[in-house]
């Protein structure tokens, strides 16, 4: 490399490292001087190949991963669950018949457990691994590709964003709230979820998830279920997830407006009638006004109308926002006790 | 380690950084090298350090949407048309959720892309990166790029992104698409490269980082931040709104760059609605030769206007031969509605090869488009 390009370069570098703040250098590096390859490598012995029933035209097969030394293997829930039984195969392609521990709704996940001693494993903790920009090493059988004892197939991106959303796979599931780690290879696709997403130094980040779509984007997500959801489910620690009763009893509150309802949930909150008398009467609200905002919150449709409701107290104003023909009205409106 | 063997450690980190190309430029400037290194040390950096470049390049990401992160607005949009049945802008059916803008002036000027609001929602607001919620209004749109500008009121001191002219960017430079359509105020990234350059009439740049409803509208930067272009959908194949949605996450995205593009700015903010170029006739190979054969020409089409004919052959365009569909859609995907081409025609009642002066027009509406704001009662 000639000098001048190295000065430039090392300006360059100079530069990054400006906009980058302080090199870091963490400890945990120098102790674990692995590399892609290597995570890959070390990461094929946990990974495990699942096959059961299928169903029409959803794939009977999905990955898994093992997590303990006795033969706990960690996948998602699947048609591939469901029928007689469900063979495992590990990476040196031997084969086992499964028995299921447990599978949980919410989180998609399931339990199996194999009659072998499995030394590699992939050890689960409470801790979240890998931040928004690291780069991910995605592992899985996706369209059943790897064959016996071949390994299953790496792909390399980054984590897009940890966050909680709503997404579903179809009416019948339920919809998962908890943290999905969105990650920008390419998982959605039949058989991969179960695989593992790990990070360059093959530190566990969380398992693929089942094939869903998300109602915000209606896309299929490419995401991972974190490392702590796992631990918390094999561990059985997961907390209760059911309707918990409210401490004081549910006030109803209206305003007194009657919505246009025709259409259903997802129509903007059209005002169709004004009741005489009404808090709504009172703030001037007219026929056809379109509520667009309540206390701040933005109302889109009915369905938001309706949660926003559930929110406020009665005798407690509120600014709401509401368009008349092209003009965009605030109004102060106080709730009233729904008779 | 000797102070030139650092320097050298620095400069290959920086390719890593710099380049996704960086392994390749690292390499042939180990050949190059005079170091007096060994071979050890120099064919390779250990893998400790190689992990250093990578955790960098991680940093550099995060950086990058940091810095342009003020810029990004969340789009929300009130009603409009939902597609129950059939398709809107061709596709069946679109998210629920917010969708992604970027200002680019202080004075509340914000550009986002037109598929997101297929739905033609009567009001829009858009929550600034302070979170704070404005009402915004439609001023102009492109349909050719699929970008449209929206405007807030009463405001002076918006945060605009820096932004990087088309001619310096380079395939293969790191390209960072960011977007807030997950829902979550923090954008949310995919990474990748350009691709390619002058896609799409010479209107769009393609990378292979994931684009898709979750980030139409929004930004996508360089490893530094800086606006590189504005996520869209695109097909070349087709100029409805939502077509190129169908290619999401597929590894074929594309941006429309913007730093030269003051010209097409002032024409939005002047509320100019640009719209793809039309000429009027349905056609076929021609089975005698060079060229295409006109089979039908539409009434009251900018090819009836010039007096086109069933049986004439369309043999150029600007002097740019046609001999297949394909491209003659991608020549007059060039243009858009308003502009002038030149037509050389060989006539079926004369004979003879003619030129014509063709004023293109946009396309006839859809009349399964609903155009309307839905009525109310």
């Amino acid at each position: 490399m000639n000098n001048k390009f190295g000065w430039r370069l090392a300006l360059l570098v100079g530069f990054v490292v400006l906009i980058g703040g302080n090199r870091i250098v963490s400890a945990q590096l120098k102790s674990q001087p692995s590399f892609i390859d290597q995570a890959i490598a070390n990461s094929q012995p946990k990974m495990a190949k699942v096959f059961g029933a299928s169903a029409g035209k959803v794939e009977g097969f999905a990955t898994g991963i093992i997590v303990s030394k006795d033969g706990l293997i960690l996948s998602s829930q699947g048609v591939f669950l469901d029928g007689r039984q469900v063979k495992v195969v590990l990476s040196d392609g031997a084969e086992y018949v499964a028995t299921i521990l447990k599978r949980d709704r919410e989180t998609q996940l399931s339990l199996l457990k194999i009659q072998a001693e499995t030394p590699d494993f992939f050890e689960l903790s409470e801790k979240s691994v890998g931040q928004k920009g690291d780069w991910v090493i995605a592992l899985s059988n996706a369209f059943k590709v790897a064959d016996k004892d071949e390994p299953v197939s790496a792909m390399l991106g980054v984590i897009s964003l940890r966050t909680t959303m709503e997404a579903r796979l179809t009416k019948r599931d339920v919809a998962y709230r908890g943290e999905l780690v969105l990650i920008d290879a390419i998982t959605s696709n039949p058989g991969a979820s179960g695989g593992a997403v790990v990070t360059p130094y093959g530190q566990l980040v969380g398992i693929v998830g089942k094939i869903i779509n998300s109602s915000e984007t209606n896309t299929r997500l490419n995401y991972a279920v974190p490392n702590s959801v796992l631990y918390e489910f094999v561990a059985g620690t997961a907390s209760v997830t059911g309707e918990t009763q409210p401490l004081t009893e549910k006030q109803d509150v209206d305003f007194g407006v009657v919505l246009f309802k025709l259409g259903g949930r997802n129509n903007p909150a059209y005002i169709d009638r004004v009741v005489r008398g009404s808090p709504a009467a009172k703030a001037k609200l007219k026929s056809d006004d379109m509520i667009v905002s309540i206390a701040g919150e933005k109302i889109g449709n009915l369905k938001d109308y309706a949660e926003a409701l559930k929110s406020l107290r009665p005798e407690e104003e509120v600014l709401m926002i509401v368009k008349r023909g092209v003009e965009m009205v605030r109004v102060r409106i106080t709730p009233r006790l729904k008779k | 380690m000797t102070n030139k063997f650092r320097c050298f450690l620095l400069c290959c980190l920086a390719g890593l950084l710099v380049t996704p190309v960086g392994f390749v430029v690292a390499q042939t400037g180990v050949e190059k090298s005079g170091i007096d290194a060994s071979d050890a040390e120099v064919s390779g950096l250990s893998a400790a350090e190689l992990m250093e470049a990578m955790s960098l390049t991680s940093k550099a990401f995060r950086n990058a949407a940091t810095r342009v992160a003020p810029s990004l607005v969340t789009i929300e949009s009130y009603g409009g048309v939902s597609a129950v049945q059939g398709r809107i802008g061709g596709i069946r059916k679109q998210g629920e959720g917010n969708t992604t803008g970027i200002v680019i002036s202080s004075d509340g000027f914000i550009l986002t892309s037109t598929f997101n609001f297929i739905q033609r929602p009567p009001v829009i607001s858009v929550i600034l990166s302070s979170g704070e919620r404005h009402f915004a209004k439609l001023v102009g749109r492109d349909d050719t790029r699929k970008i449209c500008l929206l405007k807030i009121d009463g405001l002076t001191d918006l945060p605009i992104p820096e932004m990087v002219d088309e001619s310096k960017i380079k395939v293969g430079q790191w390209a960072i698409s960011l977007g807030v359509g997950y829902g979550d105020t923090s954008p949310a990234m995919s990474t990748g490269i350009i691709s390619a350059k002058n896609r799409i009439g010479g209107r769009a740049i393609q990378t292979d980082a994931n684009i898709s409803p979750a980030n139409y509208g929004g930004p996508l930067v360089d490893i530094e931040g800086r606006v590189l272009g504005i996520c869209v959908p695109m097909n070349p194949q087709s100029q409805a709104v939502g077509a190129g949605v169908e290619w999401y996450d597929s590894g074929i995205g594309f941006a429309i760059p913007l730093a030269n593009a003051a010209k097409l700015l002032d024409r939005l903010k002047a509320g100019e609605y640009i719209r793809p170029a039309f000429i009027g006739i349905q056609s076929g190979p021609n089975p005698l030769g060079d060229g295409i054969l006109v089979n039908k020409v539409n009434p009251d089409s900018p090819a009836s206007r010039v007096g086109l004919e069933t049986g004439d052959i369309l043999l150029s365009i600007n002097d740019n031969p046609v001999n297949d569909m394909l491209r003659l859609k991608q020549l007059i995907n060039r243009f858009e509605a308003g502009e002038t081409i030149r037509m050389t025609v060989k006539r079926k009642s004369s004979g003879d090869d003619e030129n014509l002066e063709l004023p293109l027009d946009h396309p006839p509406m859809n009349s399964k488009e609903p155009l309307a704001l839905p009525k109310i009662r």
